[in-house]
């Protein structure tokens, strides 16, 4: 098992339970709060996902924004979770969506949702059949390709090079625009853990009250965000 | 000895007569103060307009029930008290009553039949009403409002406090003064106000302390102790007057106009206020708002200035006010957001700045200030954890249509939370009140759950 930076693994998590309780005799800064830690990824239980299309989700957010750079990468942000619990609710079986036909595959993206799925089951069904493109021209399920070979992947599929069926034609889009979505949407929702993609961007979250700031050219606000739900970081 | 057994058996047979009187012979009614014409006719709507200014609707009014047909829960210190039915149904309302009857339950606590009311019903003061209004709030209620057949439940208070005759010994301690009217004498107006404010208006119920015996300690003018504030169901109800008190503190029309509408430059009335502004405070004229106003002003002898209207029509642009000299401190910690500010000031930050400011002085005729408000400051702290666990919400009036609401923050914050938020707030903006606990908080969410 790799050691994420940032990211607890199971045992750099365990490594600091014990860090955290011998710190906790200890006065924290106004803004500290402690917050129970969720399970690892690797334990978490899954909503609608299965392992194959969680390895694939783990393995291709991961590609999506990184680890390996100054902020925290989709994995520390908790990203597979987000996608996990939205296409288990009524964004993946698009309740509220107009989903009546008729669906152009070759209609201009500008024309929106042109396939009869709803984003549950573009990921269900696109989720093989772009592993078996992957099994087909790199000899791996995408999870197992080495880090060059799945970023060469996902190129080709956001160029269009993977011959995936008409109704799966809005899997890049949503793969990627979910990726975000889940980096940086409030954290109640399951992804952005810890706020930590507010903090890199310098974003104060659910706060609204800055009305001596706009003034302050090149300032920089110094305070944490707080999300939704009050947390603080 | 044989002497002494007798003079005991003497002083016992006497005890006993004197406690059979006591709580049998019946108890005479004051006489008016003042004996109407036998032709005395009310001007027309005086009687609803007493009714209002009385605030008879929200203690004889049940939740959802018809207006005046009483099934409201009073809360007091010896328990529950129900209100009752002051429609003129004849078997479960006051149609059979006399004006007489009337008169007297208003005058000295009694009703038909002798019995004696308890003193939720605010006898005290409406025996400084004069003559001329009782009559016309009894013609109101018989002739104009419709009977509404309503058995309300009977109140039943644990003993000793369900012997109603002792009721009679509590009236020796309460009803020391007159029935009928004493004006002060300073202007027309102010008079008018000490009227409104001592007799039907019934401030002192609330905003005067209580002797040890619960009987209100300042019910006139005259009395020291007047509006000096009370504690009424854990709230505090502030001092209306003396130094820092919001009639010294405010001009008279912002006191008016908090009167009318329940909200001013300054603060937003809710709880039982809130209740005083929505059933009776909206409905009086801008003049009787006015006198009251004046009257508060002028209790000490301050001077007095009153405009002409109360709660202008039409757009305010009064700016938003800046911190003063005492909250200014407080103002620039909030506004540097230094992330090692105190965890009060930061939950400030993430949760109430955005509507009453790093001023604290909130926006005028929207949001209270928090600065110097007796709700944050007060002696009972149950209240503004109340307000931060559950918000608040003050009711729209004819001339301020907008109902204001503050949302809870019960799910956003812990009781930690709550805590430090609370006594961070009792201190800022040169607040000084004591500490808020945890356990003070878990106290009031655990009460709200159960209510």
């Amino acid at each position: 098992m790799t050691d994420l930076p940032g990211y607890p693994s199971r045992r750099s998590f365990l490594k600091a339970s014990a860090a955290g309780a011998a710190l906790s005799g200890l006065a924290l800064p106004a803004s500290a709060q402690q917050q129970p830690q969720p399970v690892s990824l690797d334990e978490y239980q899954r909503e609608y996902l299965n392992a194959d299309e969680w390895a694939f989700i783990m393995a291709a957010t991961a590609r999506l924004i990184p680890s390996e750079g100054d902020g925290p990468g989709a994995l520390e942000a908790r990203v597979p979770v987000f996608i996990d619990r939205q296409l288990a609710s009524d964004y993946g079986t698009a309740d509220d969506w107009y989903m009546e036909g008729p669906h152009d595959p070759n209609a201009e993206p500008a024309r929106g949702w042109q396939t009869p799925l709803n984003p549950a089951e573009v990921y269900r069904q696109a989720i093989p059949a772009f592993d078996a493109w992957c099994q087909e021209t790199h000899g791996a399920a995408f999870a197992e390709l080495s880090p060059e070979q799945q970023d060469a992947s996902l190129t080709s599929l956001q160029n269009g090079d993977v011959a995936l069926a008409g109704e799966l034609r809005e899997f890049w889009g949503l793969l990627l625009s979910n990726t975000k979505e889940g980096y940086f949407a409030d954290p109640q929702y399951g992804g952005n853990h810890g706020m930590q993609s507010w903090v890199y961007i310098g974003f104060p979250g659910a706060r609204a009250a800055y009305r001596e700031w706009p003034e302050r050219h090149n300032v920089k606000y110094p305070l944490g965000p707080v999300s939704i739900s009050g947390e603080r970081a | 000895m044989k002497t002494f057994l007798r003079i005991i058996g003497g002083l016992v047979v006497l005890g006993v007569i004197a406690l059979l009187a006591f709580i049998f012979v019946p108890v005479q009614r004051t006489a008016p103060a003042k004996e109407l014409a036998a032709d005395w006719q009310p001007e027309p709507g005086q009687g609803e307009y007493v009714m209002h200014a009385s605030d008879c609707v929200a203690c004889h009014t049940a939740e959802g029930g018809e207006p005046l047909a009483g099934g409201r829960a009073i809360a007091s210190p010896m328990g529950t008290i129900w209100s009752t039915n002051i429609t003129p149904d004849t078997e479960t309302g006051i149609g059979e009553w006399s004006y007489d009857d009337f008169r007297g339950a208003m005058v000295d606590g009694i009703a038909k039949g002798g019995t004696h009311l308890y003193p939720a019903m605010p006898y005290e003061n409406y025996r400084l009403m004069q003559e001329e209004d009782i009559r016309a709030l009894y013609d109101y209620l018989m002739a104009e409002v419709a009977p509404v057949q309503n058995e309300v439940q009977e109140t039943q208070l644990s003993f000793p406090f369900n012997l109603r005759f002792g009721i009679r010994a509590w009236n020796w301690l309460a009803l020391t003064h007159d029935a009928g009217f004493n004006p002060v004498g300073t202007s027309d107006l102010q008079d008018r106000g000490q009227y409104l404010v001592e007799g039907p208006g019934h401030c002192a119920a609330c905003h005067s302390p209580r002797t040890p015996f619960m009987a209100q300690d300042g019910v006139t003018a005259s009395d020291d102790a007047f509006l000096t504030g009370g504690v009424i169901d854990g709230w505090n109800a502030p001092a209306l007057r003396g130094e820092g008190s919001a009639p010294q503190a405010w001009t008279v029309g912002e006191l008016a106009d908090y009167l009318a509408t329940g909200r001013n430059a300054h603060s937003a009335a809710n709880g039982e206020m809130g209740l005083v502004v929505e059933h009776s405070l909206q409905y009086l004229t801008d003049e009787d708002n006015l006198a009251m106003a004046a009257f508060l002003k002028g209790i000490d002898g301050a001077e007095v200035e009153a405009p002409e209207t109360v709660a202008a029509a039409g757009p305010i642009a009064t700016p938003d006010p800046e911190a003063d000299d005492a909250g200014r401190e407080t103002a620039e910690l909030l506004i540097s957001a230094d992330p090692e500010m105190p965890l009060g000031a930061r939950l400030y930050t993430d949760n109430c700045i955005g509507c009453h400011f790093a001023s604290g002085k909130g926006a005028p005729g929207l949001f209270p200030e928090l600065q110097d408000n007796h709700l944050v400051t007060g002696s009972e702290t149950a209240p503004l954890i109340s307000v931060i666990l559950n918000g608040a919400e003050v009711p729209g009036t004819a001339k301020r249509p907008m109902t204001l609401r503050m949302q809870g923050y019960a799910e956003r914050l812990s009781d930690d939370e709550v805590a430090e938020l609370a006594t961070w707030l009792r201190g800022a903006w040169g607040n000084d009140a004591g500490p808020v606990s945890p356990a003070d908080v878990a106290d009031v969410r655990d009460t709200d759950a159960t209510h």
